[in-house]
C-alpha cells in the first residue's frame, strides 16, 4: 500500500512540476540579451513586469504582441523585465502575487480575463503601476476605473473593422462575405460589428446588396465557443464557407487556421482577413490567402505606456486606440495588391479620413 | 413507474406476477415535454417568411434544387403531428404496450423540421440539411472514437477517465510524426501508439500498482495537457514547418453510395479516418460480444474473482483490453491533425474526451449506443452553427450551451436503467 502512494504522489507531481512550468517569474531573458546600450536611464526602482492570459506569450496575437512591446521598452531601459504566464483562469490571483514578490513596480496584465483580478490587486497595491491591455478595468458599470492605479489600454477595432468591411464588400465577387468569433465577448464582437458596419456603408454608398454571413449585431452570430483552432472552429468556417462566401473574417486567437484547412478543401478561391497583428508577417502559411489584417496594435502602446512609466512621466488616463491615434488600423495588401481595384484601395483610405474627422461615424461599445 | 394493472383475481396472482411487465412512461413524457417545448417556441415568438432548406451537400451528380417552404404553417404542422404522436404514445402507456422505436424517429424528424423551419424563416440563408448531416459526422468522430475506447476499457473493469489526455496526446505525436514524415499514415499509426502509451501508463498504475482510477485519469489529464503545451511553446511554435504542419487525409468518395441524394456527400465523400470509424464501431461491437476475447474481457469486467477462478488471466485481459482501447482514441485524436486542421494547437481538443465519457455512460457501456450518443453530441453542435447561420433568434450563448445541455439531459433523463459493469472501477486483487 505504501508503494501505491508513493507512486501516485510521484505522479501527481510530475504532472504539476510539468503543468507549472512557465509559470515561475523569471527574468526576461531577451531583456539583457539583446541590448548592450543603455539609453535612457529609468526612475529608482523601476522595473516593469507583464501576466499573460490563457492564450501564453507565444499566442501569435494579444499576448504575444503586448509581450513584445513590454520587452522592448524594458531593453532599452536596460531592465530585465519580469514575465509570467497564466494556464487558466486559475492562474491569475496567483500570478499577480508572484509579481509583487519580484519587486515589480509596473504590471501590466493582458487581456479582459485578468480584468476583475487585476483590479483586486491594484485595490490591495496602490503603489504599484497596473496597465491592464484590452480592457476598460470597469467592472462595475459605472463608466469610471475601478481602481485609481490601473491603466486601462483599449482599442476601438471597430474603426479599422470597418474599413475591411468596405474592402471586402467592394472586393466580393459572390455579394458575400462572412465572419465568424471565438467566444460572444465584446474584445471579439467590435471586430465583426465594425465589419458589418463597414459593409453596410459600401452597400449605401455603391447601392449594392452585398450581405454579411455569420453576424447579426449584438452578441449574435456564429460562435466557435472557444479560442482553439480544432474541429469546431473548421465546423463553423465550413458552415459560413458553404454559404458562398469568398472573403471570411475569423476572429480570436489562433481560430483562423482552422479557417484556411476549410478553405483549402472548398476548392474555391476565398480571402482571409487577419485580426490583431499583420498575420501575414506573423504566420508566413497565410502568405497566400491574407487579403489584410485589423491590427490592433498592442504592442506600440504597452510599449509607449512601460516607457512613459520608466521616465517617470506615467499617467492613469485611459488609452483608446484608434484611426486617428494609429492605435488600430488596417495592414498592408502584400500578395493581394494587385487582385484588388485600384480604386476601391483610393476609396478606403479616403473613407479612413472620413472616420477621423468624424464625417462617417462608427460605432461600438466604446463609442455609441 | 410501472403501468396501471387491473387488480388480480386471488387465485391467478402468481400467473399475473409472472407476467407483468413494466412500462416506463419516460418515452411518453419526452415527448410531451419536447412537443411543449416547440409549442412554446412556435407560439411565443412567430416568424414570417420561407425556410428554404438546401438538400443537396455538393458533390452528387443528381443536385436537388433547394426547396423554400412557408415556415409557420409548417411548423405549426410539425407541432400538431408531436402533439398526435405524443397522445399515440400515452395511450399505448395507458394500455400497457411499449411505444414502437420507429414512433420516436418519426417524432425527431419531424420536430427538426417543424423547428428548423421556424429557426430559417425569413432567412436569405439556406438551411444546409445535407452539410447539417456531414458536420454532425466530423463533430462527432473524436467523441466517437474515445467513447469506443472508454467502453472497452470499463467493460474490462478500469475507468478511463483519461480519455482526453489520449486524444490530446495523441493529437500532438500525430501532428509532429505526419509533418516530420509528411505521411499521415504513419501519423496515424504513432497516433495510435501515443493513444496507447497513455493507456499503457494508466493500466501500469491501475492494474499493476491499483491505484485509484479516477486518480490516475485525472493526472494523465492534466500530465498530457502540461506536456503538449510545454513542447508546444518551446518546438512546435518556432519550428512549425518541421514539426507542425502536416499533409492531411484527402477526402474519398466512395462510388455508387456518395451519389445518393442528401446523405450521400455527407456520409460518403469523406477522409478514411472517417470511413475506419465505420468500421469499427462494427468490429467491436462484434469483438465484444460474438468473440472469446469479447467474454473474456466482459468477466473481467464483472466479475474478476469468477474469470480468475476459471482460468483467465485478469491482469493481462485488462492490459491487453486498455492498449486495444488506447490504440482506438488514438485514431480519433488523429482526426483532429490529420484530417481536421492541418496542425497541433494548444488543448485544441478542449474537453472532447469528457463528453466521450458521458457517451460511454449514455451508451450504457454499449459500442453501438455511445457511437449514437456521440452522434447526437456533434449533432446538436452542428445545429447551433446551422441555426446561427441562418438568423434564428436564439441568442449566441444559449447555441454554444446547446450541446452540452442536450448532453446533460440525456445522461440524466433519457437513459433510464443504466448499470456500469460490476467490477469497473475497482482494482483486482487476486487472493
Amino acid at each position: 500500500m505504501n508503494k501505491t502512494i508513493k507512486l501516485t504522489a510521484v505522479a501527481a507531481v510530475a504532472a504539476l512540476a510539468l503543468a507549472a512550468c512557465a509559470e515561475a517569474p523569471g527574468d526576461g531573458g531577451t531583456a539583457s540579451a539583446t541590448t548592450p546600450v543603455q539609453t535612457i536611464k529609468p526612475v529608482d526602482g523601476f522595473k516593469p513586469c507583464v501576466v499573460s492570459d490563457a492564450g501564453g506569450f507565444d499566442d501569435k496575437s494579444f499576448n504575444q504582441l503586448s509581450f513584445e512591446g513590454l520587452q522592448k521598452a524594458a531593453a532599452e531601459f536596460g531592465v530585465k523585465a519580469g514575465e509570467v504566464q497564466s494556464k487558466s483562469d486559475a492562474d491569475f490571483k496567483p500570478n499577480l502575487e508572484s509579481l509583487l514578490t519580484a519587486n515589480c513596480s509596473l504590471i501590466t496584465s493582458v487581456g479582459f480575463a485578468l480584468s476583475a483580478a487585476t483590479v483586486e490587486a491594484a485595490k490591495a497595491n496602490p503603489d504599484i503601476q497596473y496597465v491592464l491591455v484590452d480592457d476598460a478595468a470597469d467592472n462595475d458599470r459605472d463608466g469610471k476605473v475601478d481602481a485609481e492605479n490601473i491603466k486601462p489600454l483599449i482599442y476601438d477595432t471597430a474603426q479599422a473593422a470597418f474599413l475591411a468591411g468596405y474592402l471586402s464588400a467592394g472586393y466580393s465577387k459572390a455579394g458575400k462575405v462572412g465572419t465568424y468569433g471565438g467566444m460572444p465577448f465584446p474584445t471579439v464582437t467590435i471586430f465583426m460589428d465594425g465589419f458589418k458596419q463597414g459593409v453596410e456603408h459600401y452597400n449605401k454608398v455603391k447601392s449594392a446588396d452585398v450581405q454579411v454571413i455569420g453576424f447579426e449585431g449584438g452578441d449574435k452570430g456564429t460562435f466557435t465557443g472557444g479560442f482553439e483552432s480544432n474541429q469546431k472552429a473548421r465546423e463553423a468556417a465550413d458552415s459560413i464557407i458553404n454559404q458562398g462566401v469568398d472573403v471570411i473574417l475569423p476572429v480570436g486567437g489562433p481560430i483562423y487556421q482552422a479557417a484556411l484547412d476549410s478553405i483549402d478543401d472548398s476548392g474555391r478561391e476565398i480571402a482571409l482577413i487577419g485580426v490583431d497583428a499583420d498575420v501575414f508577417v506573423t504566420d508566413p502559411k497565410t502568405e497566400k490567402y491574407i487579403l489584410t489584417s485589423i491590427e490592433k496594435k498592442m504592442d506600440q502602446s504597452v510599449y509607449d505606456a512601460v516607457t512613459t512609466a520608466g521616465k517617470g512621466q506615467f499617467s492613469f488616463d485611459p488609452y483608446i486606440g484608434t484611426l486617428a491615434n494609429g492605435g488600430v488600423g488596417l495592414a498592408p495588401l502584400h500578395n493581394f495588391e494587385g487582385k484588388v481595384d485600384a480604386t476601391l484601395v483610393a476609396e478606403v483610405d479616403a473613407l479612413k479620413d472620413q472616420i477621423i474627422s468624424g464625417e462617417v461615424k462608427v460605432t461600438s461599445y466604446l463609442a455609441k | 413507474m410501472s403501468a396501471p394493472t387491473t387488480v388480480p383475481d386471488e387465485q391467478s396472482v402468481s400467473g399475473q406476477l409472472r407476467h407483468v411487465e413494466v412500462i416506463s412512461k419516460k418515452f411518453a413524457v419526452v415527448l410531451t415535454a419536447a412537443t411543449v417545448v416547440l409549442l412554446a417556441i412556435v407560439g411565443l415568438v412567430p416568424r414570417e417568411g420561407e425556410a428554404r432548406f438546401r438538400l443537396s451537400g455538393g458533390s452528387e451528380a443528381l443536385q436537388i434544387p433547394s426547396i423554400a417552404v412557408p415556415a409557420m404553417p409548417l411548423a405549426w404542422a410539425s407541432v400538431v403531428i408531436c402533439v398526435v404522436l405524443a397522445a399515440v404514445s400515452w395511450v399505448l402507456w395507458r394500455s400497457g404496450r411499449r411505444t414502437p422505436w420507429y414512433v420516436g424517429i418519426v417524432f425527431a424528424v419531424v420536430f427538426l423540421a417543424g423547428f428548423l423551419g421556424w429557426a430559417g424563416a425569413g432567412s436569405s440563408n439556406d438551411v444546409p440539411i445535407s452539410n447539417l448531416i456531414g458536420s454532425s459526422i466530423l463533430l462527432a468522430v473524436p467523441i466517437i472514437f474515445g467513447a469506443l475506447g472508454g467502453t472497452i476499457g470499463e467493460r474490462a473493469g478500469v475507468v478511463n477517465i483519461a480519455i482526453e489526455g489520449q486524444l490530446l496526446g495523441s493529437a500532438f505525436v500525430a501532428a509532429v510524426v505526419g509533418t516530420m514524415t509528411q505521411s499521415p499514415w504513419a501519423g496515424l499509426l504513432a497516433g495510435m501508439f501515443a493513444g496507447a502509451l497513455v493507456a499503457l501508463v494508466l493500466g501500469v498504475f491501475t492494474i499493476t500498482y491499483r491505484v485509484d482510477q479516477v486518480i490516475v485519469g485525472v493526472v494523465l489529464n492534466v500530465l498530457v495537457l502540461g506536456l503538449t503545451s510545454f513542447i508546444y511553446s518551446q518546438v512546435l511554435v518556432p519550428q512549425a514547418d518541421l514539426y507542425n504542419s502536416t499533409e492531411r487525409f484527402p477526402k474519398v468518395s466512395i462510388p455508387v453510395l456518395s451519389e445518393i441524394p442528401i446523405i450521400g456527400s455527407a456520409l460518403f465523400h469523406q477522409s478514411v479516418i472517417v470511413y475506419l470509424l465505420y468500421l469499427t464501431v462494427p468490429a467491436i461491437w462484434f469483438a465484444m460480444f460474438r468473440t472469446r476475447w469479447g467474454l473474456r474481457l466482459r468477466a473481467v469486467g464483472e466479475h474478476p474473482l469468477a474469470a480468475d477462478t476459471v482460468g483467465i488471466k485478469v491482469k493481462s485481459v485488462r492490459y491487453r483490453a486498455l492498449l486495444v482501447a488506447g490504440a482506438i482514441v488514438g485514431m480519433g485524436g488523429a482526426y483532429y491533425t490529420l484530417v481536421s486542421v492541418s496542425g497541433f494547437g494548444k488543448n485544441m481538443t478542449a474537453g472532447a474526451g469528457f463528453i466521450a465519457l458521458a457517451a460511454v455512460i449514455f451508451g450504457k457501456w454499449d459500442p453501438i449506443k455511445a457511437t449514437l450518443a456521440g452522434l447526437l453530441f456533434g449533432f446538436s453542435t452542428a445545429l447551433a452553427s446551422a441555426m446561427s447561420i441562418v438568423q434564428a433568434p436564439v441568442p449566441s450563448q444559449f447555441m454554444l450551451m446547446l450541446p452540452y445541455v442536450v448532453t446533460l439531459l440525456a445522461v440524466a433523463g433519457l437513459i433510464g436503467k443504466s448499470r456500469a459493469p460490476a467490477a469497473s472501477g475497482t482494482a483486482y486483487v487476486k487472493e
